[in-house]
C-alpha cells in the first residue's frame, strides 16, 4: 500500500434503512485508491447493505433509504452523479457466480460493453480476450470462447463474473463473499486475482473468512449490529485490535 | 481472553513443566555455587537437553496451532509469545548448566562467592517472577521485572570491578566470579525478554526490550 494522501472513497455519517429497520448507522471511513478492503462481521451486521450503499444499489428496493455522504473522487454519488454512472465506475461481483447461461463466454465479458454500445465486434474480442487473460481464464477458455457460460466450474464461472465487472473498466470492485461458494483451489486463484486487481483498482471484498481478509486486504473495516466498530490495517485488527467486540468476532467468540 | 483456546492451555501446560525444571535446577544450582560444590555439570547437561527437547514441543504444538486454528489477535499473540517464552527458559537453563560447567573447571574451594550467590538468587526469582507475570498475563508485574534488571546490571559491574582489584594469584576465584556473573546477568536478561513479551502479550504493544 503506498502513501497516497488523496481518498478514492470518503464516506460519512452513512446510514441506511429497508423501510423501518435500520441496517447501517452512521458510518464513516476512507478508503485510499488501489487497495484491497475487507469487510467482516457476523451475519445481519450491515457488511453487504454497505457495499450496495457505495454503488447505489441499495436503493433500487422499493422503501430503501440511505443518508449521508459517499464521496468518489471527492464527488457526492448520490448528489451529482446518475447512478448508472455510479454502477460503472464501481462494478460488483457476487457470492454465487451468476454468469448469463445464455450468453456464450466471450459474450459474457463483453455483455456490460454491448449494452452501452461502446465498442465494434474486433474491439470486444479483444476486450473479451484482455479480461479473461486478466482473471487467468484465457488459457482455460481460449478454444471454448462460444459455448455457454454457464458450462464452466463454480470458480471460472466466479472469475469470468469478474472479468465481466473488469471489462467496464470500473475504478472499485465490490466483492459480496466472492469465494464462499467455491472450492479451496477456485479460492486460491480468486484470492491470488485479488491481490493483482489492486494494481489499477480499489477492491472491496465482504468476507466471513477472517482468515481470507487477513491473507488478501491492506484495510479491514469491523462491523457489527449496522456500526463500524473498528477499520484500520489488517495487520493491526488481527494482531492487536482495539475493541474488544473486534477481538471476541476474529478469534472465533461470537459470530 | 476470559475463555482461552484449549491449546493455548496445553502449550502453556507444556512451558509451565519447563518452568518447574528450570526451577528446580536452579535451585540445586544455587546449593552447589553456595557450598562451591563440584558434581552437579552431568545433571544440569541432562536437565539441559531435557528442556531444549520440550522446547521442541512447544514449537511443534505452536506451529500445528497456527495450521489448525489459523488463530487471530490475542490467540495469535499467545502463540508467539509461547514461542519466545520457550526458547527463554531453554536458554536459562542453559545458562545454569554454564554455572555448573564453571564450578568444574576451577579450583574455587577459598572463592569468596557471597555476591555472585546473592546476584544468582536474584536472578532466579527475576525468572520466577517473570513466569508468574507470563502465566497470570500481569503487565505490572512484568515491569517490575524489567526495572530491577538495572540493580543487576549494576551490581555484575561490581562483580567485575571487584575482581579486578582482588589480590594477585587468585585467578580462578577471578574467573569464576567474572565468568559467573556474566552468565546470571544474562540469565537476567532472559527474564525481562519473558516480561517484555508479556507485556505485549497484554497489550499488544511492543517495547523493544530485546
Amino acid at each position: 500500500m503506498d502513501n497516497c494522501t488523496y481518498e478514492k472513497l470518503d464516506i460519512s455519517g452513512l446510514d441506511a434503512w429497508f423501510g423501518d429497520k435500520q441496517a447501517l448507522k452512521g458510518v464513516s471511513l476512507r478508503i485510499k485508491p488501489k487497495t484491497v478492503t475487507a469487510v467482516i462481521g457476523p451475519s445481519g451486521c450491515g457488511k453487504s447493505t454497505f457495499i450496495r450503499c457505495i454503488n447505489r444499489m441499495h436503493e433500487l428496493t422499493p422503501g430503501n433509504r440511505v443518508s449521508g455522504v459517499v464521496l468518489l473522487d471527492g464527488v457526492d454519488i448520490y448528489k451529482s452523479v446518475d447512478s448508472m454512472d455510479v454502477r460503472r465506475k464501481v462494478g460488483m461481483v457476487f457470492q454465487k457466480p451468476n454468469p448469463f447461461p445464455n450468453m456464450s463466454i466471450s459474450d459474457n465479458v463483453v455483455a456490460g460493453l454491448k449494452l452501452i454500445g461502446a465498442a465494434s465486434k474486433k474491439e470486444l474480442e479483444a476486450v473479451a480476450e484482455e479480461n479473461l487473460k486478466a482473471v487467468g481464464l484465457w488459457k482455460e477458455v481460449e478454444n471454448d470462447l462460444k459455448k455457454s457460460g454457464a458450462s464452466l466450474s463454480g470458480g471460472q464461472q466466479q472469475r469470468l463474473c469478474i472479468a465481466r465487472a473488469l471489462a467496464m473498466r470500473p475504478e472499485i470492485i465490490l466483492m459480496d463473499e466472492p469465494t464462499s461458494a467455491l472450492d479451496p483451489a477456485s479460492t486460491a486463484k480468486i484470492e491470488d486475482l485479488v491481490k493483482t486487481l489492486k494494481a489499477e483498482t480499489t477492491v472491496i471484498i465482504i468476507t466471513h473468512n477472517v482468515q481470507q481478509a487477513a491473507r488478501i486486504s491492506d484495510m479491514t473495516a469491523f462491523f457489527y449490529l449496522g456500526e463500524l466498530i473498528e477499520y484500520g490495517e489488517t495487520r493491526t485488527i488481527f494482531e492487536s485490535p482495539k475493541s474488544p467486540l473486534t477481538e471476541r468476532y476474529i478469534t472465533g467468540r461470537f459470530g | 481472553m476470559a475463555n482461552e483456546m484449549e491449546y493455548i492451555t496445553k502449550i502453556n501446560a507444556e512451558i509451565h513443566e519447563m518452568l518447574q525444571i528450570v526451577d528446580a535446577l536452579g535451585e540445586r544450582v544455587q546449593n552447589a555455587l553456595d557450598s562451591k560444590r563440584r558434581g552437579m555439570k552431568d545433571a544440569a547437561y541432562e536437565a539441559s537437553v531435557d528442556i531444549q527437547h520440550r522446547e521442541e514441543e512447544v514449537t511443534a504444538l505452536c506451529v500445528g496451532s497456527l495450521i489448525k486454528y489459523q488463530p487471530f489477535a490475542g490467540d495469535l499473540r499467545a502463540i508467539t509469545v509461547a514461542l519466545k517464552v520457550s526458547y527463554d527458559l531453554s536458554r536459562i537453563c542453559r545458562y545454569l548448566y554454564n554455572i555448573t560447567e564453571v564450578l568444574e573447571e576451577f579450583e574455587v574451594g577459598a572463592c569468596e562467592v557471597n555476591d555472585v550467590s546473592a546476584l544468582l538468587k536474584d536472578a532466579r526469582s527475576m525468572v520466577s517472577m517473570s513466569l508468574t507475570a507470563y502465566f497470570d498475563k500481569n503487565r505490572s508485574l512484568a515491569s517490575e521485572i524489567i526495572e530491577r534488571d538495572h540493580s543487576i546490571d549494576e551490581r555484575y559491574r561490581m562483580v567485575l570491578s571487584a575482581q579486578r582489584r582482588a589480590p594477585f594469584g587468585s585467578g580462578d576465584c577471578i574467573l569464576l566470579n567474572g565468568l559467573t556473573a556474566r552468565i546470571i546477568e544474562r540469565m537476567a536478561d532472559h527474564a525481562c525478554y519473558i516480561s517484555s513479551e508479556t507485556a505485549y502479550l497484554v497489550t499488544g504493544r511492543r517495547t523493544s526490550y530485546r
